[in-house]
């Protein structure tokens, strides 16, 4: 397994699309910035009197900063793109046909190819969320830096969150069999597109149970993530959401690594 | 007799369709053996299934006289390159090697090199494999399917869209792997030809089903030479060749083709002569590898 993860940062350190999604991060990272700058320091009076009004919250500090960077449909976009497309990178060029033959155990292939793709994907937010946040500390005026202990929380949250997307972007992947497909689900799940359903589907549950307990967007990965509050949320709220989060990782892992196992090498 | 790969009545369907029917083939080792058959024949179905990309429906194979669970362990020593070989383009060819080697935990610069070597891809450098011609993609493919050290190499149509002598480069390199290394080799082709000068063993393969499987001497002694004959008088030709002791004799169509005594060609047409049976052709032919393919599978088309 360790071997095998070797081989995945090996080749994905010489992907070309690795570098380009790494500087596209610290793109939007920087836009990120500049945005931070523009709204809480406000040097050309654009918005001189209601500073903060452009974002939804009223302070700038580590937890609105995580909050800026990740729980944000575009940074989950880029993301998904490099799980994609690193998930679906060996399939795509026949390399897979040189290791699975050697192995009954293919499903250790799609583990490690995973791990590997969330260490690059956490390397990803490091540098993005380290760039941002590193020139919002030192050049926007507005920035305190509040609570480290605060920030790491939501970091590790909404890190978490980012883990289960790429899960389920990574099931999506192996399900599909192809870039397309993989990153058309996740360019549906993340730009709110699924929306739309997940209302339809609460209005249903509403019609039919005069007072449901558990609404399809409770559950929906999505929603969950994207309505979670870390920042004044309570330990019950923090739970769910991590045990949402697992589950989601532990189901789009196994679906994984069982249509690894079960299926032929075209 | 010592086999390093048995089949099991090796089976793969799709639906009602049976891609591989009850195939069962056994490769002797140190042999390179042959799967002759026409495009969509079986033969990528069952070198799948024997290397581990996909599942049998029914039967088993053995490697090594390993089967069932014990397979597992003699995996590791089995080499494919199928279809395509499996590259990643913007890699070099020793980028492509070390990709490979760090999964299966060799780190050994010197070795990878070694197998460029054996390739003749040691000079490539920086040249990403995107950039190398389709003979040098295939054999980058063989030394990737070298690199675990196999005992056996599963080669499906390597020579497909080579040119002359990137066909002459690869059977260089079987005759050196099967020879010098001492290399099992298991390879398909539909280019009869260039097969029968590099296979010991063959198995004939046809709309999924093993039709024969024999060593190069028992197939080569069924595409033998023979001596065509076409007369006036097919019955009365063939009580002379009777009188002048010749046994060995088939009547095909209207010819009468004789298995012996080929130089005796000016005498058998003197003997009919003095019968007055006027001899109209009189030739020694040989049934290429092709002929005697057609024959058994019956037609020539899509070869």
């Amino acid at each position: 397994m360790f071997n095998l993860i070797k081989m995945n940062l090996y080749r994905m350190s010489r992907a070309v699309s690795t570098w380009v999604i790494a500087i596209v991060t610290v793109c939007f990272a920087l836009l990120q910035f500049g945005s931070l700058k523009l709204i809480f320091d406000d040097p050309f009076n654009m918005f001189s009197g209601e500073a903060g009004s452009m974002v939804a919250f009223d302070r700038l500090d580590g937890v609105s900063a995580v909050t800026t960077f990740l729980q944000n449909g575009n940074v989950l976009i880029i993301l998904a793109i490099f799980v994609v497309l690193f998930a679906n990178a060996e399939h795509k060029c026949g390399f897979d046909k040189n290791l699975i033959g050697l192995s009954k155990n293919r499903w250790k292939q799609t583990l490690a190819r995973w791990i590997s793709a969330v260490i690059g994907m956490t390397a990803l937010i490091a540098i993005g969320f380290g760039v941002m946040l590193g020139l919002t500390a030192l050049f926007v005026d507005a920035f305190t830096f509040g609570s480290a202990v605060a920030m790491f929380k939501s970091l590790g949250l909404m890190y978490l969150g980012a883990v289960a997307f790429s899960a389920i972007f990574f099931f999506f992947t192996t399900l599909f069999n192809n870039s397309v497909g993989g990153v058309v689900t996740s360019l549906v799940l993340t730009t709110g597109i699924f929306n739309l359903f997940e209302m339809l589907m609460d209005m249903l549950v509403k019609k039919i149970f005069s007072s449901p307990k558990v609404l399809p967007t409770d559950i929906f990965y999505d929603s969950v993530f994207m309505n979670f509050s870390h920042s004044d949320a309570s330990t019950k709220a923090i739970l769910i959401f991590a045990g949402i989060s697992v589950v989601y990782i532990v189901l789009s892992l196994l679906g994984s690594m069982v249509l690894q196992q079960r299926r032929d090498v075209k | 007799m010592d086999y390093i790969l048995t089949t099991y009545e090796l089976t793969k369907q799709y639906g009602s369709y049976k891609a591989s029917n009850e195939v069962s083939i056994h490769v002797q080792r140190g042999a390179i053996y042959g799967l002759i058959g026409r495009n969509g024949a079986g033969k990528t179905t069952l070198m799948k299934m024997i290397g581990g990309l996909s599942r049998p429906t029914s039967g088993s194979y053995a490697i090594r006289g390993k089967n069932g669970e014990s397979t597992e362990q003699m995996m590791s020593k089995v080499g494919i390159l199928i279809e395509a070989p499996g590259l990643y383009p913007n890699m070099t060819a020793m980028q492509n090697l070390t990709t490979k080697a760090i999964a299966l935990g060799i780190n050994d610069k010197k070795y990878l090199m070694g197998l460029l070597e054996e390739v003749g891809l040691a000079d490539t450098g920086k040249k990403k494999a995107k950039q190398f011609s389709l003979g040098m993609k295939q054999r980058l493919g063989i030394a990737m399917a070298l690199v675990n050290k196999p005992e056996l190499l599963i080669l499906d149509e390597p020579i497909n869209g080579l040119d002359p002598q990137g066909i002459a480069e690869m059977r260089g390199i079987l005759h050196h792997l099967c020879h010098d290394r001492g290399i099992t080799i298991l390879i398909s082709s539909h280019i009869l030809d260039e097969l029968s000068k590099v296979a010991t063993q063959y198995g004939i393969i046809h709309e999924g089903r093993l039709l024969e499987e024999e060593s190069k001497e028992e197939l080569f002694g069924k595409c033998c030479e023979r001596l065509e004959l076409k007369t006036s008088d097919i019955n009365k030709t063939l009580e002379v060749l009777n009188t002048m002791g010749f046994s060995k004799i088939e009547v095909k169509d209207d010819a009468i083709n004789i298995y012996e005594r080929l130089n005796e060609s000016g005498a058998i047409t003197v003997a009919l002569a003095k019968e007055n049976i006027q001899t109209n052709e009189i030739a020694v032919k040989t049934e290429a590898l092709e002929d005697y393919y057609f024959q058994l599978t019956g037609g020539n088309e899509n070869v």
